[in-house]
């Protein structure tokens, strides 16, 4: 006899990942407005000042606690909507204009931020220790210039889940056939340092190509990499009978609470040759619908599971657990980080019984769909006839 | 602090189950890089590493020459072709999968 399996929801303390977190994209905080992002439990603010140089500060006035996200940029800094106190980039008050002087301690929480690939990061530790330049995601050679289209944006709030689901995906063969309707031949992980990288080559489902996931002839390279705890880049090479594009996408994510994150992706695509800037961006504005009904169903599950620290897995599953382990790395003071969080760990998942099985699923699908259609052309005959 | 603590103490066991159980020794012939290796099947593979056996390895050492550094997921042949070595000399055994059910037996006998 075998004793019922029970899932160990765990319990999860208020502290967030250090590392790199992107807020989004540059071109989307330079309008010399102040600008609301939710982060950490929190609010912060965004602003560009005069030489157009990004700033980030905590939300809230260490005055009387103003909303400096509903304050003004008034030359270089943000100023207070409640009693117009102004803070620099560097975290001080540099003016109060109806006092003699400022006080000694007026100075914020201030995050380090860098522009990178046109993307606005910044560095977040609770224990405060200064940014990692070195940990920063890599320069992406040719985007921004004419040879990509220009990133799209798209940020989807998950109000019911741990950040650590997305993380989870990055191990999960399985779910790719059943949640995104696409058909694993290969899959593969390694884990070393501070990034995570899923390989995997995959085929569109045939019995899903009338919903749009194209069939077998469209087959996808993907090759992704998380650089620290939540910023993700995918390069995704799709061939479908010899087209070829290049599309890098971004998935990265924000926790707004210890239960709550916010999704973010954009991608852009290399525009092929001899392919007209409209034609580049169409594709580019295709894949992007794409991917948000991708991540659409993965919200959709991650908002009704229930948080697991035990899953159970079958040899078919994904280095879960290793994966975990890695990204404690994250949540732990510097000091406290394990060898085995950061050792290098590859890992090679068996697809062929997956695939067999798929296989047959995916034939039977097909000629249920074939019958239903002749009975449905039958049917209509019918009626025609009766008519007549 | 843990960043989220598991409830039931049977979950460090799964913990310590999947990812130490059922590891083999395998020492790569070319460099004597030492790693721990799981096959659960002829196609899966999971190999675990240390620093000092990242170290060792020559292939690492010449890609960490690159200027833009060793591409993450790039694997060593030498190391493939050790372990494959080493499964056809049946010192890493192919089936060797992990499943929580022999835990519960263990747990059963402890009682």
């Amino acid at each position: 006899m075998t004793e019922t399996r029970v899932l160990d929801a765990g319990s999860v303390p208020e502290r967030f990942a250090r590392g790199w977190h992107c807020l989004g994209l540059e071109r989307d905080f330079t309008d010399g407005k102040p600008h609301s992002v939710q982060a950490f439990g929190g609010k912060l603010v965004v602003w560009s000042d005069s030489e157009g140089e990004l700033h980030v500060l905590d939300g809230y006035c260490r005055h009387m606690g103003g909303d400096l996200t509903q304050g003004t940029v008034k030359g270089d800094e943000i100023a207070c909507p409640f009693h117009d106190w102004r803070w620099g980039g560097d975290g001080k008050c540099k003016a109060i204009p109806y006092a003699k002087r400022v006080p000694l301690r007026a100075r914020t929480q201030r995050y380090e931020s860098v522009v990178r690939n046109g993307m606005l990061m910044i560095w977040h530790d609770p224990e405060g220790s200064a940014a990692d330049h070195e940990s920063l995601p890599p320069v992406l050679e040719g985007v921004g210039t004419d040879a990509y289209t220009a990133w799209t944006w798209n940020v989807i709030e998950v109000d019911n889940a741990h950040c650590r689901e997305i993380i989870d995906n990055v191990v999960d063969m399985a779910h790719f056939f059943y949640i995104h309707f696409a058909f694993p031949t290969n899959f593969r992980n390694v884990f070393e340092g501070d990034k995570a990288t899923q390989f995997m080559e995959s085929t569109g489902r045939p019995d899903m190509k009338a919903e749009g996931y194209g069939d077998e002839d469209l087959v996808l390279k993907s090759e992704a990499t998380y650089f620290g705890p939540s910023y993700m880049i995918n390069w995704l090479d799709t061939d479908y009978k010899g087209f070829l594009t290049k599309v890098i996408l971004i998935n990265c994510h924000i926790p707004t609470g210890p239960n709550s994150f916010n999704l973010q992706y954009g991608l852009c695509v290399e525009k092929p040759e001899g392919v007209d800037e409209a034609t580049a961006k169409y594709i580019g504005d295709k894949y992007a619908e794409t991917f948000e009904q991708g991540f659409l169903q993965d919200v959709a599950i991650w908002q009704n599971k229930a948080p697991v620290q035990n899953p159970l897995l079958c040899e078919e599953d994904g280095p879960v657990y290793q994966l975990r382990r890695w990204y404690e790395q994250f949540y732990v003071d510097q000091a406290d980080i394990e060898p085995e969080m950061v050792e290098r760990f590859e890992f090679e998942v068996d697809t062929t019984k997956a695939n067999e099985n798929w296989r047959a699923e995916v034939a039977e699908n097909l000629a249920r769909k074939e019958a239903e259609d002749r009975a449905a052309a039958e049917a209509g005959s019918a009626v025609e006839t009766a008519d007549a | 602090m843990a960043y989220i603590v598991p409830s039931l103490r049977e979950t460090l066991e799964d913990r310590e189950l999947y990812t130490r159980s059922s590891l083999s020794d395998v020492t790569c012939r070319q460099c004597q890089a030492r790693v721990m290796v799981r096959k659960n099947s002829e196609h899966h593979t999971s190999i675990q590493w240390t620093r000092e056996a990242v170290e060792t390895c020559a292939v690492f050492s010449d890609l960490d020459q690159r200027e833009d550094g060793r591409p993450v997921h790039s694997a060593c042949p030498q190391l493939v072709a050790s372990i494959e070595y080493a499964v056809s000399e049946g010192m890493v055994t192919v089936g060797a999968g992990v499943d929580p059910a022999g835990l519960d037996r263990d747990r059963r006998a402890d009682d």
